[in-house]
């Protein structure tokens, strides 16, 4: 009965845990490269729309998943023009591109409201993996494609990241925007290339819910999920494999903030990842300087030759 | 100067036209039109209500209005000339009675709240009989005796419906068990998903809810278990798992109150103790899955095959009893309530004495748990 509570607590876990660790993973390398993005709810909920809208035409949920990819990545445009090229604040130009997202979707989701996804996606159960005894049926059985994929995703990330020259690339722009550009690096065109990726990565989080994790489409169907996803890049301090482990936090908080009702007020489990959040920036604060341990040196600045 | 008269001209203009205008009735709703649910149900109920008085009135809305900025939106409303201003939700209450002071001449509602003034009346279209109903279906498809409610907030009103639903169950089960798993918050998508996943989990199979979007049921019958639609239809939602429901028709208390300020029987002066809280007998709500639809065909089988020893009908089968019970009820609430005393509160004290029929105050302020109720259940009395 226990062994029972801990599969499902993992797997809805992971099931929840799904889109913020999408969405995460995009603001990570987004922030790695030196910018943030509040606009992800915004970006989520426009890929959430246009995913539920191409799969209800087409009938093919996949087709839905690419058009929230490029919905989200489109949007995200919207930020790397105003906060990378026109150097507007990066803050501002991302809260108006949550409020812009959250309006729009509503606006033009109205006459989808009322109808669910004829033709959803499935879950997937992964063979061999799923024999694993505990974690197989908790992760691998009954689940959707993107929430085992999203695993992979990040760990794919955190191989570039950490291992290649593009990934030493993105932190240099990150760190030091004048080193990486007098070492030849386009700081602008890297920075405005990651913040489509984070937009992209937003709309695979949106597409989730409107496809898969509940499939139809509701205005404000997000419901804040992409500024949980926000706290979770941070949280994860800035590293794709850390950010598993996170999202899973979050989501195992939130699974048994319903499960264990009876037991605990569910505001006291619901506000547990929120207070891990802050603890993690204390400790950054704390450390600062700790190399790769801390934010990037030069998040939230914009970049311009020459200024320095 | 002649841009003066041409102004005047046209106030003049203005003026005339007010006189022959239809009556203007603004609706203020707290969710989008778009919810799938609460709000959703109260533009059906505006537009069925502009489609029956045809050019007499004139109906308008504004969606999405947080609760606590009521009052610039009435503001607004009132510039715009409205003389009737009906607010959807409870948190709206405050913002309208301090308007209700600034605009004596304007005639306000209150949809679900309690206090009024003479130019504010009080509705309700409530579901707590359709949920008692919903009950006794969900113990008689049950199989683990076990059935599960998601609940929005731990407030009067769906502690209410919680404790009928849960009444109709030990009707037919007089074991069964309501676990009760609370969102705060009305409307809540991934929230009512891990609820309804952690009640399936935890063994109920047959679940209700109280949020205002179809949710619950599509995650239920993922997982293959029956459920209910709240206020809308939500067959769509998860065909063939859909048994019944709560439906409303808001329009039939739109109509009689609008009706009645046509008249001149209800004026900005007179509402003091107008308070519309509307049931089955006034067909403001209705049992089913879908309208005119009270339990979904494929379930009806299994209901008959469940066959009781009832203390007032004898040997009855739940379909029977469900339908008895509804036409009691909607003949009058004096032939069968489900909170009829003698009944006593989870704790074993005594709320209503034998024989005694809970007034609509009584019903609107239930705080306490019956019997068979599982879970927290905040400001229980003790």
């Amino acid at each position: 009965m226990e062994l029972d509570l801990v599969v499902t607590t993992l797997a809805r876990a992971l099931a929840f845990s799904t889109p913020l660790l999408w969405a995460a993973l995009g603001e990570i390398v987004v922030e790695r490269a030196g910018v943030v993005n509040l606009g992800v709810e915004g970006m989520m909920i426009l890929g959430a729309l246009a995913g539920f809208v191409v799969a209800q035409t087409t009938g093919d949920p996949w087709l839905g998943l690419l058009a929230a990819m490029a919905a989200g990545g489109l949007t995200a445009a919207l930020h790397a023009f105003f906060s990378v090229l026109l150097r507007a604040n990066q803050y501002v130009s991302g809260l108006a591109l949550t409020i812009f997202g959250l309006g729009l979707s509503g606006l033009i989701g109205r006459s989808w409201v009322g109808r669910p996804l004829t033709n959803p996606m499935e879950f997937v159960d992964v063979p061999i993996l799923q024999s694993i005894p505990v974690l197989g049926p908790a992760l691998f059985q009954g689940q959707y494609a993107l929430s085992w994929l999203g695993l992979l995703a990040a760990i794919a990330l955190w191989f570039v990241l950490h291992h290649t020259r593009l990934g030493l690339t993105i932190r240099t722009v990150g760190e030091n925007p004048a080193a990486a550009d007098a070492a030849g690096v386009r700081v602008l065109t890297v920075r405005i290339w990651t913040v489509i990726f984070g937009g992209v990565m937003a709309g695979v989080a949106g597409g989730f819910l409107s496809l898969a994790y509940r499939p139809s489409w509701g205005q404000g169907m997000t419901n804040g999920l992409g500024w949980i996803a926000l706290a979770l890049a941070i949280f994860a301090l800035w590293d794709p494999l850390r950010a598993i482990f996170a999202a899973l936090l979050f989501g195992t908080f939130f699974t048994l903030s319903f499960s264990l009702q009876a037991y605990f007020a569910p505001q006291l489990l619901t506000m547990m990842p929120y207070l891990f959040t802050i603890l993690a920036l204390t400790v950054i604060a704390l450390r600062k300087g700790a190399g790769a341990f801390g934010a990037p040196e030069a998040l939230g600045e914009p970049y311009s030759r020459g200024e320095r | 100067m002649r841009r003066i008269l041409a102004l005047i001209l046209a106030a003049a203009a203005l003026t005339f036209a007010a006189a022959q205008d239809p009556l203007k009735v603004a609706f203020i709703y707290v969710g989008p039109v778009g919810d799938y649910g609460f709000s959703y149900a109260h533009d059906l109920g505006r537009q069925a209500t502009q489609e029956h008085f045809g050019d007499q009135i004139e109906t308008i809305f504004v969606e999405d209005v947080p609760e606590p900025e009521v009052e610039p939106f009435i503001d607004q409303l009132v510039a715009d000339g409205a003389d009737v201003i009906l607010g959807t939700s409870f948190g709206f209450g405050d913002g309208i009675l301090a308007a209700a002071q600034r605009y004596p001449d304007v005639i306000f509602g209150w949809g679900t709240g309690y206090l009024r003034s003479p130019n504010v009346f009080t509705y309700m279209a409530d579901f707590y009989q359709v949920y008692y109903l919903n009950g006794l279906i969900a113990a008689a498809l049950s199989e683990s005796g076990s059935l599960g409610y998601v609940g929005a907030f731990p407030i009067a009103e769906v502690k209410r419906h919680i404790n009928a639903f849960t009444l109709g169950a030990r009707e037919i089960n007089p074991d069964a068990e309501v676990n009760v798993r609370w969102l705060y918050n009305w409307y809540d998508p991934a929230g009512a998903t891990e609820a309804t996943e952690a009640l399936l989990a935890a063994g109920s199979d047959v679940i209700a809810f109280t949020e205002d979007t179809p949710t619950v049921i599509q995650v239920a019958a993922q997982r293959e278990s029956p459920g209910f639609s709240h206020y809308a239809s939500m067959v769509e939602f998860a065909p063939g798992y859909v048994v019944s429901g709560q439906l409303v028709n808001w329009e039939t208390i739109y109509i009689d109150f609008i009706q009645g300020v046509l008249d001149g029987t209800y004026t900005n002066s007179n509402l003091e103790d107008v308070d519309y809280f509307w049931l089955l007998e006034e067909e403001a709500v209705e049992l089913g899955a879908e309208p005119g639809v009270p339990v979904a065909e494929a379930y009806i089988d299994d209901l008959e095959a469940v066959v009781i020893d009832h203390p007032e009908f004898g040997e009855i089968n739940a379909y029977d009893l469900v339908m008895r019970r509804l036409a009691q009820m909607t003949e009058s609430r004096e032939n069968f309530d489900p909170f009829l005393g003698p009944l006593v509160d989870r704790n074993g004290k005594e709320v209503y004495a034998d024989g005694y029929l809970p007034t609509i105050g009584d019903l609107v302020s239930m705080e306490f748990a019956v019997p068979g109720v599982v879970g927290p259940w905040d400001n229980e009395p003790q």
